[in-house]
């Protein structure tokens, strides 16, 4: 069966830039724009989330061909100076998103990109729930107000394609290889649950170095773990078909 | 003396916590007086700063820096989502 591809994804996670990295991780972006139409990061760019290290991270990323996409991750979040990076990686054309939603003109595609850092709490059968002490009900419920927020902004989002773009992971398949013990740490099931309600074509994560790259959500969405580490590779290229037997593309 | 389990974790923290690592995924294992520290980094100069750091949180093990430096390659093949 041959199929038309419509868009191409190129994603990473975890490059975590330092200042010393400066050119270093450009120079694998290079010709970038003849393998994808979008370029997402996802979360964890730099070292210790220092003004420094993010504007060495907007200066590899400035002007690129392709529009870029990023979330935030704890890393970035580290020195409280999350804002700030956020402000210098738009002020250098980034689109970054923080539990909201953006659409990318692709070529004639329309893609809507929905997501932000997202947040632990664990998985199904063996994650931490509201109830005790006020530090464990914060740490549940910012978990929920961020799911809760991608589920709206996904509904409302009208694009050819829906990707949500992630630092925690919404799934435990694409942990395998780090120790169970931290999944309640990696990601929480309240996000997959979110996005298989409101629906979407692909959910890219990175944070879990040791993980796997590739998993499902229950309801099927595919999950890729783009964290630089687990691809080993300056970036992976995810294609989003259409089979051409079926003619007329969905809307 | 300290039970080698707590030295181990105490390495760990400094790992994570110290300005100058900030790498959480390390492995630290102790045997006797010898450390070993395990996992992967991009870049051999924060591979030192982690032998560094964690021979001055345990200045008394002798440490087996063991981390692999995994340099990030070109782009591989691309995949398909249909
Ligand atoms: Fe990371
Ligand atoms: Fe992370």
């Amino acid at each position: 069966m041959s199929t038309l591809t419509d868009l191409r994804i190129a994603a990473v996670g975890d490059i975590h830039l330092s200042t010393d990295d400066r050119g270093r991780y450009r120079s694998k972006l290079d010709g970038i724009e003849n393998r994808a139409d979008v370029f997402m990061l996802a979360g964890d760019l730099t070292r210790h989330g220092t003004l420094e290290e993010g504007r060495a991270v907007a200066d590899e990323l400035r002007g690129l061909p392709i529009p870029v996409v990023a979330v935030l991750g704890n890393h970035d979040y580290h020195s409280d100076l999350q804002y700030e990076i956020a402000s210098e990686l738009r002020d250098a054309g980034v689109v970054v998103l923080n539990d909201d939603g953006v659409v990318v003109q692709c070529g004639d595609k329309k893609l809507g990109v929905v997501g932000g850092k997202g947040f632990g709490g664990g998985y199904a059968g063996k994650c931490a729930s509201e109830f005790g002490e006020r530090e464990i009900k914060n740490f549940v419920s910012h978990t929920r107000f961020i799911a809760e927020s991608w589920k709206v902004a996904l509904k409302e989002i009208v694009a050819d394609h829906r990707v949500v773009l992630s630092h925690y992971s919404p799934i435990k398949e694409t942990l395998e290889g780090e120790p169970h013990e931290i999944y309640p740490f990696l990601g929480s099931y309240l996000l997959a649950e979110a996005v298989d309600t409101a629906g979407a074509d692909l959910i890219l994560h990175g944070h879990a170095h040791k993980g796997t790259e590739k998993g499902m959500t229950p309801g099927g969405i595919r999950v890729r773990n783009v964290a630089l580490p687990v691809l080993g590779r300056a970036y992976a290229v995810y294609c989003l078909d259409w089979p051409e037997e079926l003619g007329i593309h969905p809307a | 003396m300290e039970a080698p389990q707590y030295v181990a974790a105490r390495v760990q923290q400094a790992l994570a916590e110290d300005g100058r690592t900030h790498e959480l995924g390390i492995r630290v294992d102790i045997r006797g007086d010898q450390l070993f520290l395990r996992g992967q980094v991009s870049d051999a100069e924060q591979r030192r700063r982690l032998g560094e750091v964690a021979h001055e949180a345990a200045p008394e093990l002798h440490v087996h820096n063991e981390i692999k430096v995994v340099e990030a390659t070109a782009p591989g093949e691309d995949e398909h989502l249909d």
